[in-house]
């Protein structure tokens, strides 16, 4: 079951998942949208009442966490969530999901939660996103990874949007059309040939728990070309890029009669980043060239992350001040006391020369 | 004595005086600049916190050679001996300061006064 958590989460997993629960704070942005099963508006009560929305600030989305914490933490076990990180919403929901996660004491394989999150490009988004991301990465997603109690971790890049300027439900669908690549992966070896190893869901559910950043791709595999060289030219720009790889998993699919060896040269590209995957090639009549899926666990880069984030924050706040500047400057009223002033002014002049004057004053010269 | 012979003399006697003797001619200058009495108490205070001196009988051996040199007056004032600066000590201050040759240090009498 996939859960969606604030606007852009939910529109995501409902995409995903036509039986995605849809949580929300703002009633209007959830009606807006499609799809998915159950939605839940956590209370929210502001002295004017229940507020609309969450103001892009983390605080509120975590007071309303605590109205259906209980049910949440039920909700979340062996399942998959996905939220942004710059509003109020996803990340104040979802920081209280991880806190919640990074204090108990073990989480158990099969109830291990995987994370789509959804991180904004800094360059063109909101510095207020950008700040909660930050807080968000440094704060309870780094508490919930060291506690090992979250599953895979999927980075989800906002920049190829921007950048390419897609619309944002074109953008979700190719996210989605992405993801299930990747998900499909036990599904097709319970469904297709199995010409050499085994993914099964246990061996799938298995990687899925384990606390990693998990960046995959896919392409038409190409058997006399280079593994490493393909696998840098296909990146998945839906993702961020990964960080050496921890742990792996492919899928070679071979056209009908295809070569069922080729994987060996992917098994030998992992073997000298001493990583063993679990891999498994089926055939699958539908595909006319091999074609491989390949998923990375990797660790570090959310640090990485961080200081970019943290670089870029610190370009807004310049951009802010300069705007500011030029648009309206309103001085301070200073109240100088002259007396004092000028007594430091004197220290700092050096007092040979003040000797010499005073020295006149007093007739002495 | 000749004029001649006189600012050699003069020059020699600069020359000779010591940090503790600058500093004295520079405090109480710029205590009467601020009307201000400096007597031997703040003198040897203001010699003993620029770690100059720690006993009272060279606060006093230095104020009674610049007196002797007529470059500072020391008047009884009350039950204080009161350190003025003369004008032959205000030439001698003023050829220390123009030749490099005096480096001034904080007086506790006077940033205590001043604060």
């Amino acid at each position: 079951m996939t859960i969606g958590i604030g606007g852009a989460g939910s529109k995501i997993a409902a995409k995903l998942d036509n039986q995605a629960i849809l949580i929300n704070v703002s009633e209007t942005e959830m009606s807006k949208v499609d799809g998915g099963s159950r939605r839940i508006l956590p209370t929210m009560f502001a002295a004017k009442g229940q507020l609309r929305g969450s103001r892009k600030n983390p605080q509120i989305g975590l007071d309303a966490y605590h109205s259906v914490q209980r049910e949440l933490q039920e909700l979340i076990r062996g399942n998959f969530v996905f939220c942004s990180t710059g509003g109020g919403t996803g990340n104040g929901i979802t920081s209280g999901i991880l806190n919640d996660l990074a204090s108990q004491e073990d989480v158990s394989l099969t109830d291990k939660t995987c994370f789509g999150i959804i991180l904004p490009y800094a360059k063109l988004e909101s510095n207020e996103f950008v700040d909660n991301t930050i807080a968000f990465l440094t704060g309870p997603l780094s508490d919930a990874i060291d506690s090992g109690n979250t599953g895979n971790i999927f980075l989800i890049n906002n920049k190829k949007k921007f950048v390419e300027k897609i619309s944002e439900e074109h953008y979700n669908q190719m996210i989605v059309d992405s993801l299930n690549v990747f998900l499909s992966i036990p599904d097709k070896n319970d469904r297709l040939p199995l010409l050499d190893g085994h993914i099964d869901h246990e061996d799938f559910t298995s990687f899925m728990s384990k606390p990693y950043f998990n960046y995959f791709t896919y392409f038409n595999y190409n058997p006399s070309a280079p593994f490493e060289k393909q696998l840098d030219a296909n990146l998945n720009d839906l993702l961020l890029p990964p960080d050496s790889a921890i742990e792996a998993l492919f899928l070679v699919e071979v056209p009908k009669g295809g070569d069922p060896t080729i994987f060996y040269d992917i098994l030998q590209y992992f073997s000298t980043k001493n990583v063993a995957p679990i891999y498994s090639v089926v055939e699958n009549p539908e595909v006319n060239a091999p074609f491989v899926t390949v998923s990375l666990l990797y660790s570090r880069k959310p640090a990485e992350l961080v200081d970019d984030f943290n670089h870029i924050s610190e370009e807004h706040v310049k951009a802010k001040v300069n705007k500011t500047l030029n648009q309206n400057v309103s001085l301070v009223k200073l109240n100088v006391n002259m007396e004092d002033e000028a007594k430091r002014a004197v220290k700092q002049k050096g007092d040979s020369d003040d000797i010499l004057a005073t020295l006149r004053r007093i007739g002495k010269l | 004595m000749d004029s001649g012979s006189a600012n050699i003399l003069f020059d020699a006697q600069v020359k000779r005086l010591g940090e503790a003797h600058s500093l004295i001619l520079y405090w109480c200058s710029s205590a009467e600049g601020r009307s201000l009495k400096y007597n031997l108490t703040n003198c040897f205070d203001d010699l003993k916190s620029a770690g100059i001196t720690r006993t009272k009988q060279t606060a006093i051996a230095a104020v009674e050679a610049l007196a002797t040199l007529c470059f500072v007056d020391l008047k009884d004032e009350g039950n204080r001996k009161n350190i003025y600066i003369t004008r032959h000590g205000a030439k001698a201050l003023e050829y220390l300061v123009k030749n490099s040759l005096f480096h001034s240090k904080p007086s506790s009498f006077l940033e205590d006064v001043s604060s």
